[in-house]
Formats: structure tokens, sequence, C-alpha cells
């Protein structure tokens, strides 16, 4: 029974008199009202909780039918996502924060040879027990602590006693919540793979061994090639010099002919190996392109005229004359492609067009076509017309070959241009390239061509030359007297020594190999002798060839510059007029 | 600020009451009325009027008075509470909504707030069953900020859904919003919303939705989803929507409470007093039984502590609690009279705005929106 109902219950039995019953009545009526209210209440609540029940119990049916077409769902998931984790051609595993495994595949457990139930909550350790850790529990490690994925981990693992190669991606894996919960690993057998690639690795080895010997006895058969080519020509020029009558010199126009042609394959030769092993150096200078195209002009205008075909270089206004760039390798590029051109036209001519592409305030990009009426190129063979030694197949019995377009392609690469051709066979080719060149503030004096007047400049004035080679001391001292030098010859280092210790000389000339002592031997004993007498005599190096990295051997052996052979007298004289001025700076 | 309070059944009685109340000389310059749509509204209003007063009125969904003179919950009455306010630190206004949307509603009156005072208290009662509570309050804070003090709910007509007033006194509008604004330098306001709904079943998610009308829920027609989930019949709706409302989770873990103000009986829709957004994640959510008053009581002890001092509190109540509550309703309202016995005002609406404690202003459905006005 409620509480208020047995107060009022109480209340009315204790009533024993009359008077005591209006006092009683306000406190029942009280008591009366308050039950009211809590029977209110309470009658709220039942029928809140009838209607409630209903919704309620709706909404609870149609939420248990939904939660159990999502864990049907899921069902189907789970065993769509355990099918793929069984057939994955891979190792797959599952570990926690701990390294201990929660899950594997099927492939895993195969390669354990344990079946899956025990090889979960177990360590690497434990599942291999010969394994041997090449840092790989570390990388799972901080795959765990640095929550990042590592992929390609490559490692040799050895098992049933078989050595294997495994590649591995390994990821964390995070609860909802975005905390690590461990990691996932992907491994797959890449021991065949590893094979072919230490095979292909040496066959490649091989394959680059290969070309480096053969570069090489390319770069020093064209280098051996060199010495007797300078015999020819320095000998043939020392000939003209000698009274001839019209047929001799004829004849020694064409031996000069052919040995020029001759130089300039072996030159070829040896840039292209150069190029290929990266060994070429390029030498940025200010020049005029006037001057460049002069030179082009004068050594093919020849040859054309020869052939009745015209010859002429059209530039446009807006070039510029006067830039900064490698002179010599353009020029060699024109030659190039204005050589062949002159070769393979027989009838028309050829024109050299220079244009200006683009311009900036210090930069410029130029347009070089060399355009001839020659025999074309067919389609197919333009592709493989800058490639190594390639041939066009004009006939069957004439084939055309040459070192010289690749060459011009692996210059133009190198100078940060391009090269190109544009050919109709039988109508004649456009062989075009584009070069960028710096801008230069400063105009350049042309220099006048060496006279006559110029060669007498050093009468009277001694020079000591070390060479082993006969020849090569005939024509050296040949040019030397011809500008006026007193020539004191000696055959090796030490003879040279010797001399220099004797007599007083203006400028020493060295071979660099030589018998006995060598040119670098010789210089910077020379350089040491000098200490004490405070003079710096100018030192110039006869080298074979320049390769890159040369030059710093002569500065550092303390020459002042060097010539390389075959040479002009005009390239001679130049190099002696330079190391002077580098001689007398250091006597500063 | 000066506060006196009564609560009436008819125009004549709310006319006695308030001469008798204005007769030892006290003047009013601004009033507050939540009425039952069964009073003649427009007679309050031309009374007011002709007391040269400010009027603040909204129709109501019951309402209820706590002061000295005792404790009234009622449905089809009124209540009313004088204000006398510094000159100066008070203004009111009414905007109609008709013809533009909730947003450019909610812009309008914020213009006309930040040109009243340089830090305003908004107090906002909107009518309209097709209103969107939440696109209100973004635009008012588009123009007044996000910080902006605000507080004030959603008219009702005593679950008749037919039509809902706000009122001033020379106005009604069924379609429309009455602000007044406070300065914030002569005033003290705070406040705290809480609800306690739960919950409850799988997540759904709305499929398609515009604004605050959703049309489809899992691909389902709303109103079939609705009706079939918690076995009610048609004419049970719109009115068990409000106490059912849909709980739309966020992302951060938080959820807001949506409830059903409105139904599209052709179009198969459900009309939200809020926005209900597309793909949002949606479950059912029901009040978990009679605790939700202590939970209340807990929330009101803690907002005490920090603001013990009142001159008037005005209670934004939502009308589900008083159909989850009955009768026990009393209960977590007789908390606040127990705390401050000071002046309680109040109506149980169809939706709450309210900043809780520091944070910026939202609309919500089923809570127990509480501010507290204090001149400083």
């Amino acid at each position: 029974m409620p509480k208020n109902l047995q107060y009022i219950i109480d209340e009315l039995r204790n009533l024993r008199n009359p008077e005591e019953f209006l006092a009683a009545r306000d406190r029942i009526l009280e008591e009366l009202t308050r039950v009211d209210s809590d029977f209110e209440k309470l009658n709220f609540k039942y029928e809140r909780s009838n209607k409630e029940k209903n919704i309620l119990s709706s909404l609870l049916t149609r939420t248990s039918a939904d939660l159990k077409k999502v864990s049907d769902n899921l069902k189907i998931r789970a065993e769509e996502l355990s099918t793929i984790l069984i057939t994955i051609p891979a190792y797959v595993y599952f570990k926690d924060v701990n390294l201990n495994y929660i899950l594997v595949n099927q492939s895993y457990a195969e390669l354990t040879g344990l079946p899956v139930d025990k090889i979960t909550g177990r360590s690497l350790l434990e599942i291999f027990p010969h394994y041997k850790s090449t840092g790989y529990l570390e990388t799972e490690q901080k795959v765990i602590s640095l929550g990042k994925e590592n992929y390609n981990i490559e490692e040799e693992i050895e098992f049933n006693g078989q050595t294997r190669w495994v590649n591995t991606n390994l990821a964390p894996i995070r609860n909802p919540a975005g905390h690590i919960i461990g990691l996932i690993g992907i491994s797959w057998d890449i021991t065949e793979r590893k094979h072919y690639e230490s095979e292909l690795k040496r066959a490649k080895e091989l394959a680059e061994a290969g070309t480096m010997a053969k570069n090489e006895f390319i770069a020093s058969i064209s280098h051996e090639f060199r010495t007797p080519m300078n015999g020819i020509l320095g000998l043939s020029e020392i000939l003209k010099n000698t009274p001839l009558d019209e047929s001799q010199a004829d004849l020694l126009k064409g031996i000069v002919s052919s040995a020029e042609n001759l130089l300039v394959l072996v030159n070829d030769l040896l840039d292209f190996s150069a190029i290929e092993a990266g060994k070429l150096e390029l030498d940025f200078h200010p020049f005029i392109l006037d001057r460049v195209l002069e030179d082009v002009f004068q050594m093919l205008n020849m040859k054309a005229r020869e052939k009745f075909l015209d010859f002429s270089v059209l530039i446009s206004e807006d070039v510029p004359k006067h830039l900064i760039g490698d002179s010599q390798r353009l020029r060699q590029i024109i030659i190039n492609l204005a050589g062949n051109a002159v070769k393979f036209t027989e009838k028309g001519g050829i024109e050299i067009h220079i244009h200006l592409l683009k311009s900036t305030v210090d930069r410029i990009m130029l347009r070089f076509e060399v355009i001839d009426t020659g025999i074309g190129i067919p389609q197919e063979a333009k592709e493989s017309l800058f490639k190594v030694f390639s041939r066009v197949k004009q006939n069957k019995s004439k084939l055309i070959v040459g070192s010289g377009l690749s060459i011009c392609k692996k210059l133009t690469d190198l100078l940060s241009g391009e090269i190109g051709v544009e050919s109709e066979k039988g109508k004649g080719s456009t062989f075009w390239f584009t070069l960028p060149f710096d801008l230069t503030g400063i105009k350049i004096q042309p220099k006048e061509k060496t006279g006559e007047a110029e060669f007498k400049l050093y009468t009277g004035k001694r020079v000591l030359v070390a060479e082993d080679n006969l020849i090569n001391q005939k024509i050296v001292s040949f040019q030397l007297k011809r500008i006026g030098f007193e020539v004191d010859l000696v055959d090796n280092g030490q003879l040279a020594l010797e001399k220099y210790d004797e007599n007083c000389y203006d400028i020493v000339i060295l071979d660099i190999q030589m018998p006995v002592m060598d040119g670098y031997e010789v210089a910077k004993a020379i350089r040491r002798k000098e200490a004490i007498t405070r003079n710096h005599i100018p030192v110039i190096a006869l080298t074979a060839n320049a390769m890159k990295g040369d030059k710093e051997l002569y500065l550092a052996a303390g020459m002042d510059g060097y010539v390389s052979k075959p040479f002009t007298p005009e390239t001679l004289l130049s190099a002696i007029q330079q190391a002077e001025i580098i001689a007398s700076r250091s006597r500063i | 600020m000066q506060v006196k309070t009564f609560s009436s059944d008819s125009v004549k009685g709310f006319m006695q009451a308030w001469d008798k109340n204005s007769s030892d000389g006290f003047k009013p310059n601004a009033a507050i009325v939540f009425s039952s749509v069964d009073i003649d509204l427009n007679g309050i209003s031309t009374f007011i009027k002709k007391k040269g007063v400010r009027l603040f009125g909204s129709s109501s969904c019951g309402e209820f008075l706590y002061n000295s003179s005792g404790k009234v919950i009622t449905e089809g009455g009124l209540v009313c509470s004088m204000l006398q306010l510094e000159p100066g630190s008070y203004d009111l206004n009414m905007f109609s909504g008709k013809g533009i949307d909730s947003f450019s509603l909610g812009r309008t009156a914020g213009e006309w707030v930040v040109k009243t005072f340089k830090k305003p208290a908004i107090f906002v009662v909107a009518s309209g069953l097709n209103t969107d509570g939440e696109q209100l309050v973004r635009g008012i804070q588009d123009v007044a900020g996000d910080d902006v003090t605000m507080f004030g709910g959603l008219a009702g007509d005593d679950a008749h859904f037919n039509e809902t007033y706000v009122f001033s006194e020379s106005a009604l509008d069924p379609q429309g919003a009455i602000i007044m604004v406070l300065d914030l330098s002569v005033y003290e306001i705070n406040g705290i919303s809480t609800s306690g709904w739960v919950s409850i079943g799988a997540d759904k998610i709305i499929t398609r939705a515009e604004g605050n009308i959703v049309y489809t829920i899992d691909n389902q027609p709303a109103l079939d989803v609705y009706k079939m989930y918690l076995n009610v019949r048609d004419e049970d709706l719109p009115e068990i929507g409000v106490e059912y409302p849909l709980l739309i989770r966020k992302q951060d873990e938080s959820f807001v409470l949506r409830a059903v103000l409105n139904v599209d009986r052709e179009k198969k829709a459900l009309i939200f007093a809020g926005t209900v957004p597309n793909g949002a994640v949606v479950t059912f959510s029901s009040s978990p039984g009679f605790e939700i008053i202590e939970s209340t009581r807990k929330e009101v002890n803690e907002f005490y502590k920090y603001n013990p001092n009142t001159d008037l509190l005005i209670l934004f109540s939502c009308m589900a609690r008083h159909n989850a509550l009955g009768p026990t309703i009393s209960e977590e309202i007789d908390e606040v009279w127990e705390k401050w016995s000071k002046p309680l005002i109040g109506f149980f609406t169809y939706g709450e705005i309210g900043n809780n404690y520091k944070a910026s202003c939202d609309f919500y459905n089923q809570t127990f929106t509480l501010v507290s006005i204090k001149q400083k």
C-alpha cells in the first residue's frame, strides 16, 4: 500500500474526539492532493510507456532486421576477403604491434610448413628458428613506430635448405581511431627475377667493357695515326717551300688534300671516342661569326668550284656578329654538313643560311641550314642518319658511309642544340641545326691574317725544342726557323735540362712523351731552378692530343700553354704568343 | 532593469493583470508575451500599442511562468513579462519571411542588428512550419559574426501544426521573425542548451535532400521509411515527428537532432525544423526515459555555479520534452526556480536557438535552452 494512503488511514484511526477532526481534515486533504499528483504522474508514465513500447518495439524489430542484413553482408564480405587472402599468389601476413602473427594466408603457411593455427600468436624467430636477421625485424619495428609504409624490401632467406629471394611490402594497420594496431606484410618470391637480373647485369658489364675496349682501341689507334699524319703534312709544308715544277706541285697538292681528308676522319674518330668517354672539352669564348663562316667558305668553295657548283653563305641581318660560344665546334659542324653537301651534290649548288630564332638580352638561338641540290635522302634512312656509322644505300654498288653526322648530332646535343634534316629523294636536302649562344657586349677586333712580316718577329731569339721523333723535329724546327727563331734540338728531357743549364733561351718547347725524362718532369725541374733565379721562361707542351683533364696536368707541371699535333704554322705561332703573355704575368 | 510577470487565460484577463501590475507606478517599456494561438493575439497587440510599449510576442505550444506567486505550466493560456529597461539599451523589430528563404531572412535581420548595437545580444523567435531554423541562424551569423550572442526558438501552435505566429505591438506574422536586441555593454547574457536524446537503430543515409526537406532515406521515400520504422499512423504525423527526431552524426563524433515539423504527403517527403544535408549519416532517436530530467538538473546546477545572479530567466523548451515527460516536466523546470528564485518565463517550442556556454550559436531540437539576463 502506498505510504500516503497508509498515512491517511492512520490519521483517521487515530481520531479520538471531534476537536481533532478539523486539523486532521487539512492534513488528509493535503495528502490526498499529493496522492492525486503522484497518481497523475504514474498514470502518465504508464500511458507513455505503452505508447513508447509500440514505437520502440517497431523500431527495434526493424533495426534488428537491418542489423541482420548488415551482418549477412559482412559475412559475405568476410568470406570474399578470406578467399582473396587464401588464393592471392603471394605470402600475406598480419602482425600485432609486438610483431607476433595475427593471421597468415595459405601460401605463407605452406612456406613455413606449419598449419595456420600454429603460426598465430608466435613471432618470426619462433616460426623460422634458423632465420638470420638482416635488419628485417628492425624494419618492421620502424613501420609500427613511424606509421609509414616500407616498400620493396629485398632479402635472401633460407628455408627447407633452399635459398630464396623475397620482395616484401610492409604497411601499418590502423584502427578507426587512427591508432596503429599492427602491420601487414606481402611478400613475393623473386628468386627467378634475381637470377635474370644478375645475368643481365653480367651481360651489361661485358657489353660495357667491350664498348670501352673498342673506344680505347679507336682512341689509341687514331692517336697513333696522328704522328705519321703530322709527318706527312709537316714535310709536305716543307716540300711546298722548295722549288717544284708544275706537275710536282700538283702531285703535292693531291698528297696534302688526301692527308687533310684522312686527318678529318681521324679527328672525327678521336672526337667521337672523346664524346663517348665524356672527355670532350668545350671551349666557350668570344668570337666573330663572320670569321667562322669565312673559314668555312674558303675551305669548301674551292672544292665546290672544282665540281662547278655554286657555293654561298647568307646571314640574316638580325643575326648578331659578336657571340660567345665554342667556335671550333661550330666550325666543325658546319664543315661536316657542308662538306657532305659538296660531296653528294653533282649539279646546282650549296647554300648556307643562318637566321635568328629567339633572342633575349644576353642569349640567342641561331638556326643554321645547309641546303643542297644533291641526291636527297630516302624517308626510311632519315631516322638512322644521325646514328653512329650510318649508311645510306644509294644503289647496289655504292654505299655512302660516314661518321660525320653522328658527331654533329653528339656535338649539337653537347652544346644544347638540335639537329635534323628535311629531304626529298632526288631533289636535295636541307640539313639544319640550332645552337644557343651568349651575347658579348664587347666588340672583338678582327684578327688580321698572320702576314709574312710577323713571321720575322722572333729573329735573334733562341728556342729549345725537346722532341724524340725525327720527323717532328724537322717540322717544328722548320716552322720555328721560318718565324725567325734560332732552334736548339734535343732528343729527350735529360738533354733538354742540360741544354737549359748551358744556354739562355727565350722559350722552351717540350714533347710530353719522351724517353729518359718526359716533358712534365722537365717543366717541373725548370720551374724549381727558376725559384732561385726568380725568372719564368715560357714553356709550351707539344702533345699528340688534348683530352679533358690534360690541360690541368700541363698547368700543374708549370707549363704556360700547349700545341696539339699536327699543327699549322698559325696555331704554333698563336700558342707561342699566348704562352709569352701567361709567362710575363707569372713574372709579375 | 525591473521585471514583473503574470499569466492569464484570456485577453480580458491579460488587460486586467497588466493594469493591476502598473497601478503602483511601475512603467514598463517592453513586454514579452508567449501565448496560445487560441487567444486573440491581435487583441494583445492593440492593447500593448495603446500603452506605448514595445512587444516581443510568439505563439506557443504550452507556456510556463515561475515567480514568487507560484508556478504555472499551461496550454491554451499566456504568460507575460513586463520589462522596464534602460532607455537606449534595447530595440525590437519584426521581419517578414514571405517569399524569401530562411537564410535571407536571417541576413536581413542580422543587418538591422549590427546597425543597432556594436555589441548586440539577440533574442529571436521565428514563425512558419517550413522555416529552416538552422539557415535562419546561419543568415544572422553571416552578417553579425559566428560568435554573436543569440537565443530563441521556433513558435508553436499547441501541436496543431497549422500556423504559428510571431507578433509585435503593431503586427502579426505567420511567416517571419521577431527580434529583440539588447546592448551587451548594459546586460550580461548567458545560457545553456541540453537535450538528453539518444540514438536508436542502425545508421541510415540521407540519399536525397534539399535544405530542410528530405525526400529519400536509403533510397526509399522518407515518409514511408519514417512510418514503417516507428510503426505510426499517417494521422500521427507530423506531431510524433517532434518526439522522434533524426540524429545527424557529425564527423567529430558529435551530433545534432532534427525534428520533423511538417510532411509533404504527395512527395512522400519530411520537412524538418533545420537543414538535413544530402549524404548525412543519421539514426532515429528517442528520449531514453525520465532520466533526462536528471541530466537537465545537473546541467542547470553547473550553469548556476558560473552564473549565480540574474534578473530574468527565459526558457525555450522543446514541446517534445513536454510530450515525453508529461506532468513530470515540472521537475526539470522546478530546478531553475530552486536555484535562482527569480522570474522564469518560457514556452514549449518547435525548435531552439542558443549559445551553449561560450560556444557559438546553433539551432537545436529537443533541448532545454535556458538564458539568463542580468543588468550589469
